[in-house]
């Protein structure tokens, strides 16, 4: 449907929740009326956000669309409220610029504001450097090598210090793999009561340690994607005081879930980074907080469901989230921060770190938003997901508030 | 028959005393129809149980199999080296495969934490784990229990010392659930590469880095095997160090009690965690712990099957 009238809705504007009004959504454009016949919705004092902006889409199209394509990622990010994402596949390196200009031909038939990350290395391998520059030249945002670890130093500097040429950030998921070696959750007491291999928190600190002195070094601009630490946090805070161009973001399912649901042995909570005690995931609250984590981020990595449903050690890692996401975290982001915090980290600042213009609603000026009743819940099930996938932490939960509708460049979508 | 509280056997951590101390009952009956000309008994009849093993085991898959024929039990082997699992197919696939031919109980062993709870959830089967990764080895701490009580009477203020590769071991969490759950004192002591570093869930017990103090007021031992994994990921640089300054040997036992028990889960690494002298001297009850594991499966089985058909 194109055009739309929501009536009693409270709108987010200049930065605060409005109180209730009209909104006339007309060909993409928030505009002071409507056509006569155009249908309304009573939005029941429900808030009109604007539309949130997804860091870390991975819709596994073309190698793995077996698993899912764009289309069920486009149809997720509609449903969630997702006017637009960054993407960087584990599966497909984009590594040259044919790959480029592939996903990019893909995503553009979808109607949606897509930013993308270059591999610095051919194939994630960290053995022979990607075309960086003719990767820049054809619009990559930044560079990373998906969730892979660039174990050779040597490498990661001379990868660092030519894309430097481009001006483009560098996106880091902190893992060093000999101290990750095979764990696959938090080293802490959980873990270890288990008998489970841990991940201890040294494997995130050591490798954003080493990455942010190469960044000091270079005068390259760096991000680290998923922090999952307090002592990441830190690091972070004293190297932009000497200077150091980091940025970080947060996962959302790191500030709702820690280490301690392990006991539940659900292999929907094996996720590339894993999550950590009670007392980090407060570090990431304050972070928050204090502006020190930047975006919140949601990494919608699907799997099959055959992938998920084995014991926890056997799953393949990962979560979808763009359904869940914003019902998930709006009202605890609520209890401790500003509305215009929240939107801040969910919307505004993960598309100025992909580089695209945010989302803001504004009478008279293009509109994308997500109605959203803060006091409905929203019980988590398979139907929710796009596609077939529904690896999802959440699943059988219930969230504390609800979509009711979102109204994505120019198409409004009831649930 | 008054029934179990737990449905299936994941493990020891939360099961209740009432429950421990039902199975050790009914397993010194079962001990003692073990000594018998004819060791078998008709309580589970017409059931079968299947021994879904992933893992290689000879010593624990041999000691369920003669619990369930001494039950009277259909037993079937399944292992993950002549299984369909090595044409790929899912662990729930096999177990709805194994189930769909009418079978009551599964023992499952696995290198998975989680994989006997992961089965129970989606099967109807009663699970009974074998050992899973390093999280439990029920059946092994419940025949180590009944070893103390048979011996020394009681476990209620008796001091038990684990010592070894802690980290990696399911005997010793299991132990520690189930021995503090009965009254027993454990004390733990391993190198500090092969001890969890992160305890505070587990503080009921002690941890010891010196296997003198460790040992010095133990009424139980048990001496854990050392796998030689570990000297490949560098977690120890020898055999001989291990020995030298964990094994359980003739100079450490001197200042101990007299009557001290000697324990192991099997089997032995002679010289390396448990001297020879020591395994075949006259404090081992190790050979009594064989006893009595086919003894305790005997019981668990019966008891949880009961609890079943009394459902």
């Amino acid at each position: 449907m194109r055009n739309i009238v929501l009536n009693n809705v409270r709108p987010f504007v200049d930065g605060k929740i409005a109180e209730p009004t009209k909104i006339c959504l007309v060909d993409g454009a928030w505009a002071s009326s409507a056509p006569e016949g155009t249908p309304e919705f009573d939005a029941k004092g429900a808030i009109a956000l604007p539309a949130l902006f997804g860091l870390g889409l991975d819709f596994k199209e073309p190698l793995r669309d077996d698993i899912y394509t764009f289309k069920d990622g486009v149809e997720a990010m509609r449903r969630g409220g997702f006017y637009g994402g960054l993407y960087e596949s584990c599966a497909n390196a984009i590594d040259d610029s044919l790959k480029l200009a592939a996903i990019q031909q893909i995503s553009a038939k979808c109607g949606l504001s897509f930013a993308f990350l270059g591999a610095f290395s051919m194939g994630y391998q960290c053995k022979d450097l990607a075309e960086m520059v003719e990767l820049s030249e054809g619009g990559v945002v930044g560079f990373g090598d998906g969730n892979q670890n660039c174990a050779r130093t040597r490498f990661l500097r001379l990868a660092m210090e030519y894309g430097s040429m481009t001006g483009k950030r560098f996106f880091f998921m902190p893992l060093d793999d000999s101290l990750r070696h095979h764990g696959l959750v938090h080293e802490g007491c959980y873990a270890d009561t288990l008998g489970m291999k841990g991940i201890p928190r040294i494997a995130e600190t050591m490798e954003v340690f080493r990455i942010l002195e190469m960044a000091r070094f270079l005068k390259v601009p760096v991000h680290f994607k998923q922090v999952s630490c307090g002592e990441t946090l830190k690091l972070i805070e004293r190297a932009r005081t000497q200077g150091v161009d980091v940025t970080c973001d947060v996962d959302i399912y790191h500030l709702l879930l820690d280490d301690s649901c392990l006991f539940d042995l659900d292999s929907h909570c094996n996720v590339p980074m894993p999550f950590r005690s009670a007392e980090d995931r407060e570090a990431l609250w304050q972070g928050l907080e204090s502006g020190t984590v930047n975006a919140i981020s949601v990494n919608h990595d699907p799997v099959l469901r055959q992938d998920k449903e084995v014991n926890f050690e056997d799953a393949v890692p990962g979560a979808v989230s763009l359904e869940v996401a914003l019902p998930a975290i709006w009202k605890p982001l609520c209890t401790r921060l500003s509305a215009a915090r929240a939107v801040e980290l969910l919307s505004t600042a993960p598309a100025q770190l992909a580089g695209i213009e945010p989302a803001r609603l504004k009478q008279g000026g293009q509109a994308s938003l997500v109605l959203l009743d803060p006091d409905a819940e929203t019980e988590v099930t398979s139907s929710m997901f796009a596609g077939k996938t529904r690896n999802c932490p959440l699943l059988g939960k219930k969230l504390p508030s609800r979509i009711l509708g979102t109204y994505i460049n120019g198409t409004w979508t009831e649930e | 028959m008054s029934a179990l509280e737990i449905k299936h056997l994941f493990g020891l951590r939360g099961v209740s005393k009432h429950d421990i101390r039902m199975i050790l009952d009914n397993a010194k009956q079962f001990r003692e129809i073990l000594e018998r000309p004819v060791k078998k008994v008709p309580s589970l009849r017409g059931m079968t149980v299947v021994n879904l093993f992933f893992e290689n085991s000879t010593r624990t898959r041999t000691s369920f199999e003669l619990a369930e024929k001494r039950l009277s039990a259909d037993t079937v082997n399944f292992t993950s080296s002549n299984s369909s699992v090595k044409k790929g197919e899912t662990l729930v696939d096999t177990l709805r495969n194994i189930e769909a031919m009418k079978i009551d109980i599964v023992v499952v062993r696995h290198k998975g934490t989680g994989v006997p709870k992961f089965l129970a959830d989606n099967s109807n089967a009663i699970i009974v784990n074998a050992g899973d990764g390093a999280h439990e080895h029920p059946t092994q701490a419940l025949l180590d229990m009944l070893t103390v009580e048979e011996k020394l009477g009681t476990l209620e203020g008796k001091n038990v010392t684990i010592v070894g590769d802690i980290r990696h071991s399911r005997v010793a969490r299991s132990n520690l659930w189930g021995m503090t759950t009965m009254g027993a004192h454990v004390t733990l002591c391993g190198p500090s590469t092969l001890v969890p570093r992160n305890t505070e869930l587990m503080d009921m017990v002690t941890w010891e880095s010196d296997v003198k103090k460790a040992v010095k007021n133990a009424d139980a031992i048990i001496a854990l095997r050392l796998q030689k994994e570990r000297m490949d990921d560098a977690l120890l640089p020898s055999m001989r160090e291990y020995r030298n300054t964990f094994g359980i040997t003739h100079d450490l036992l001197e200042n101990v009690k007299d009557q001290v028990l000697v324990m192991h889960p099997g089997p032995i690494n002679r010289g390396v965690e448990l001297d020879s002298e020591i395994a075949d001297g006259e404090n081992s009850v190790i050979l009594n712990q064989v006893t009595n594991g086919v003894a305790v499966r005997m019981a668990v089985l019966y008891l949880l099957a009961g609890g079943r058909a009394n459902a």
